[in-house]
């Protein structure tokens, strides 16, 4: 799903944020990537958005190459990638249902379909109840919830995390971390960046490990442990991600999809 | 895949927009009116000044006024010397009783009502029909001199002209266009300069907004678009009050024209079309203004 190929990039002041980094993710993998603080990890999350282009390789996302991706055509990858943040990046002017329809509104789905799928999402994630609430009335914990609603509501082929739990207490930030697993155990891929290591330990998930711009460990998954175990429908309620026309939308986008199997 | 935004979320999102700073929108829509309304005025007089001159210039007329008691061959003997000239179209003879009855079609019923017939004006006169050419052109110099010359002829109490009012009203006419074009240039960059500022101050205190929306993938029109609708509901709006202030100003001119002038308009004193021109007008220039101001700061 995710391919890097000697990919670098320099920062103008002459900064190494990544130097030729070389790695990829398949599809439906949950990946931590982590390293101490300026390894990287968010200029790499970065360089998927298209928030910023590499200095030098290839980056492929569901088999297209992005690093020949024409501006007009980012919005359209950035649909099929949802972002979370440590901050949350909420809009505060906008209610929760207005915050998380965003991604709908964008694609120019009709209000009535916009409704039902953003209600289903928030009863899932047990937020009816603050459907109308703003952001500054909400908890870090609800807060982060909501963002990670806006990132799955348009059923994004990929998750993409930067420090998730950062501005959480540990207890949040396990909840927080327990919906991304079922996230991803519906087969979506998930990259979480986080340098908090009693998460990384305790799940036993295939982790990169960034130093210095460079891919310095690669640890994969331990089988048998939490991944392996069946999802818990209790933990986020019924469907986070419910399959609909917005899959079909992606499927659309990444055409050849195929060629990165394995 | 993407079918574009849903109106009714571009438009509440412009509202929001709106309400972001209530303010300076007010102001931006109030220089708007300002503008539109000054125009819409200056529309009005040139088109009621166009008006009043076609039909003066059709019925352009020399009305040489006669003594009551003016003898049958002095009467002749000035319609012989207006004959000689050039530029004279037709000359007819009107009694006392002929003028009376035509001041009759002149004057509002309203004021005709109750009235004695003997009160109506009305007095023996020659009527000269100046050729139209001529007083197209406007060339009057020489009517008028002789005009003058008339004055001192026996019999003949007064000579009125219509051609001198018909160029002072040229004359007036030409400086209301001219300063009123001026006005109307500075108030319209002064109404964009406004829509420009207020869209400018939206962009900036949306910043996070805009990056969020970029970042789950909208396009830069998508982003755009409620910009642009609250530069046009701005100008929207000021063409909505200066519908209202123009059509106040227009019963007011109407009721002028008909009580202190007491004079029968037969058209209509608002130029045809002008309500639909300030409808569109009006969100175009927010629209303009807007869209320069979105141009230059929104950068997705």
């Amino acid at each position: 799903m995710i391919q890097l190929y000697h990919v670098s990039k320099r920062y103008p002041n002459g900064t190494d944020a990544l130097v030729d980094v070389t790695l990829r993710v398949r599809e439906g993998e949950f990946v931590f990537l982590t390293g101490p603080s300026g390894a990287g990890k968010s200029t790499m999350l970065r360089l998927l958005m298209v928030m910023e282009r590499a200095t030098d390789g290839q980056i492929l996302i569901g088999g297209r190459n992005i690093h020949a991706l024409r501006d007009a055509s980012v919005p359209f990858l950035r649909r099929n990638i949802g972002m979370i943040f440590q901050d949350f990046r909420l809009i505060p002017r906008r209610s929760v249902f207005d915050n998380i329809a965003i991604s709908l509104e964008i694609m120019g789905m009709g209000g009535r379909e916009i409704g039902r799928r953003v209600n289903q999402l928030l009863e899932g994630l047990r937020l009816i109840h603050r459907a109308g609430s703003y952001p500054g009335d909400l908890s870090a914990g609800e807060q982060q919830r909501v963002a990670i609603a806006r990132a799955l509501v348009n059923e994004p082929a990929i998750l993409l995390a930067d420090e998730p739990t950062g501005n959480l207490d540990p207890e949040l930030g396990q909840e927080i971390l327990q919906l991304l697993l079922d996230v991803g155990r519906r087969g979506t891929t998930v990259v979480v960046a986080t340098h908090d290591h009693t998460l990384i330990d305790r799940y036993g998930l295939r982790t990169i490990v960034l130093t210095r711009g460079q891919v310095s460990e690669d640890r994969p998954r331990v089988v048998g442990r939490v991944w392996d175990r069946p999802p818990s429908a209790a933990e986020v309620g019924p469907a986070v991600a419910p399959p609909g026309a917005v899959a079909d939308a992606q499927a659309a986008f990444f055409a050849d999809d195929g060629a990165e199997a394995p | 895949m993407s079918r574009g935004a849903r109106p009714t979320y571009v438009v509440a999102q412009a509202w929001q927009l709106v309400r972001g700073s209530p303010w300076l929108a007010a102001v931006s829509s109030l220089t708007v009116a300002l503008t539109l309304t000054l125009i819409g005025l200056l529309a009005m007089v040139l088109f009621n000044a166009n008006h009043l001159m076609r039909e003066l210039g059709r019925n352009l007329t020399l009305s040489v006024y006669l003594a009551e008691s003016a003898p049958v061959d002095h009467v002749a003997s000035v319609r012989k010397q207006l004959e000689g000239k050039a530029g004279i179209k037709r000359i007819r003879t009107l009694s006392r009783e002929e003028d009376r009855a035509r001041n009759r079609r002149l004057l509002s019923p309203e004021l005709l009502q109750g009235l004695d017939e003997a009160a109506i004006p009305g007095q023996p006169m020659l009527e000269v029909e100046i050729d139209a050419e001529l007083a197209s052109r406007g060339d009057v110099d020489e009517l008028v001199a002789w005009t003058k010359q008339l004055k001192g002829v026996d019999s003949v109490e007064d000579v009125e002209f219509g051609a001198e009012k018909l160029r002072l009203l040229f004359a007036l006419v030409e400086i209301a266009r001219t300063i009123g074009l001026v006005l109307a240039v500075v108030l319209l960059a002064s109404a964009m300069f406004f829509v420009f500022t207020t869209i400018r101050l939206a962009v900036f205190s949306r910043k996070d907004e805009i990056e969020v929306l970029s970042l789950v993938g909208a396009t830069p029109g998508f982003i755009r678009l409620p910009f642009l609708v609250e530069g046009a509901l701005q100008g929207l709006l000021g063409a909505a009050i200066a519908a209202g202030l123009l059509g106040l100003l227009h019963l007011e001119l109407r009721s002028l024209v008909r009580d202190v002038y007491m004079l029968n308009v037969a058209w209509s004193l608002l130029p045809p079309g002008m309500v639909a021109w300030l409808v569109v007008g009006g969100p175009a220039v927010g629209l303009v203004a807007s869209a320069l101001s979105v141009g230059r700061y929104l950068k997705v």
